[in-house]
């Protein structure tokens, strides 16, 4: 059945499977150093924990350690979960469909790479459907985005190919998916140069999504969690210096 | 009194951009977020504070009511037609305000776009759009010739 092949095992005509696995552990790797590197750069960690002592002094109310628990949960639930930050519900959607595209495509391509590398390991179908899914979720969300809701093309009237600095990750991003689903279908044909083509350009744009956490927005995942928490945390224990809900209703 | 944004805050959803009369509010090209990119030529009339869905958009106040240091923050909350303002000054004093943004529901009013277009008497008459009807009257008192100081008309 098409695309229910191991791409990564069909791999094993040009390029030996410990070559791939090394190549994952240099990407990890490299978004770990970029992380690193944003954060120095930046001072966020500084300033996280700076924030936290500030409100923690300035606190009015004192929160228990459950209070913290079902903050972090709630946090989870509807900022990472379900990318509850943004008031668009186009944006919202695209935003999910890319999230867990991305995931989805991310655990499967590691599961292939390190569970399954040759053909003589076949993986189960469901794995490279799975890594279909998650590729087919990504484009839509990604290309969705890229044309339609970019805030500078959408608001700002900018052309959509004019790119700036935030469009680092989008672009490599789709650029990595994009050629990572041309390189599969390639490969289905069995047209070995098209392949390598193919392959190699999948790989120049993961290599480009990776490597450059240091300068594109990727860091975000881990921080923005911290901010919507800390964010949760300043509201209930009235640091925030945001009014209080209104009790009066003129119109009521 | 100009506004300015909070970057963490900030989903950069392009209200703001959309509503400012004065073409200042505008995206970062590095981390896709609003910014005030002209202070100096902001006419300070809070449309940005007012529309901001994440309450991002903050305001230096003037020094006669809000000395250096403080915060004043805007929530907007449509169910409610009201919006609340926290000023919050250095020495840790506050003061809450809660105004009603509007008498009629949110999205209630219809936009010039949603009314027909005006034929040629209509553009040659001396009422305004919607004239009388908008101000639920039949007929606006007006001067007849005779009225008026001669050598007027």
């Amino acid at each position: 059945m098409m695309f229910a092949i191991n791409p990564f095992a069909e791999l094993t005509a040009f390029l030996p499977p410990i070559a791939m696995q090394i190549y994952i552990i240099l990407m990890i790797f490299a978004v770990f150093v970029g992380t690193l590197a944003d954060m120095i750069h930046k001072s966020s960690g500084q300033y996280f924990a700076q924030r936290r002592r500030k409100s923690e002094t300035a606190a009015i109310r004192e929160l228990s350690s459950a209070d913290k628990v079902s903050m972090a949960i709630r946090t989870l639930a509807i900022e990472v979960a379900t990318a509850g930050e943004f008031c668009n519900v186009q944006r919202r959607i695209s935003h999910v469909l890319m999230f867990y595209g991305f995931i989805i495509y991310l655990v499967t391509t590691v599961i292939m790479v390190f569970g399954y590398p040759t053909q003589d390991t076949p993986a189960p179908t469901f794995i490279p459907l799975l890594w279909n899914v998650g590729v087919i979720m990504t484009l839509i969300g990604g290309y969705w985005f890229f044309f339609f809701l970019r805030v500078n093309v959408a608001h700002d009237g900018q052309p959509v190919f004019r790119l700036v600095l935030a469009d680092l990750f989008i672009v490599t991003l789709l650029g990595s998916v994009t050629f990572a689903f041309a390189w599969e279908i390639v490969q289905m044909t069995g047209n070995l140069t098209a392949t390598k083509i193919t392959f190699g350009l999948y790989i120049l744009f993961t290599t480009l999504l990776f490597g450059s956490v240091r300068w594109s927005k990727l860091a975000h995942m881990f921080f923005k969690p911290v901010v919507a928490f800390q964010r949760r945390v300043e509201e209930a224990n009235g640091v925030s210096s945001l009014p209080e809900p209104a009790t009066r209703n003129d119109r009521s | 009194m100009p506004t300015f944004v909070y970057m963490t805050n900030c989903d950069g959803c392009g209200e703001c951009v959309d509503i400012c009369p004065s073409d200042i509010m505008h995206i970062d090209p590095t981390h896709r977020r609003a910014y005030n990119s002209e202070p100096n030529f902001c006419w300070e009339c809070y449309s940005c504070v007012k529309a901001c869905p994440q309450q991002a958009i903050d305001a230096r106040g003037y020094s006669d009511f809000a000395p250096l240091g403080h915060s004043v923050r805007a929530l907007r909350e449509e169910e409610k037609s009201t919006i609340s303002w926290k000023l919050r000054f250095r020495d840790g004093r506050e003061k809450n305000f809660v105004s009603p943004i509007r008498t009629t529901p949110w999205g209630s009013i219809k936009s010039a776009s949603d009314y027909e277009v005006p034929g040629q008497e209509a553009m040659q008459s001396q009422e305004l759009a919607h004239e009388p009807g908008g101000l639920h009257i039949d007929e606006l008192p007006a001067l007849t010739p005779d009225q008026l100081k001669p050598g007027v008309v």
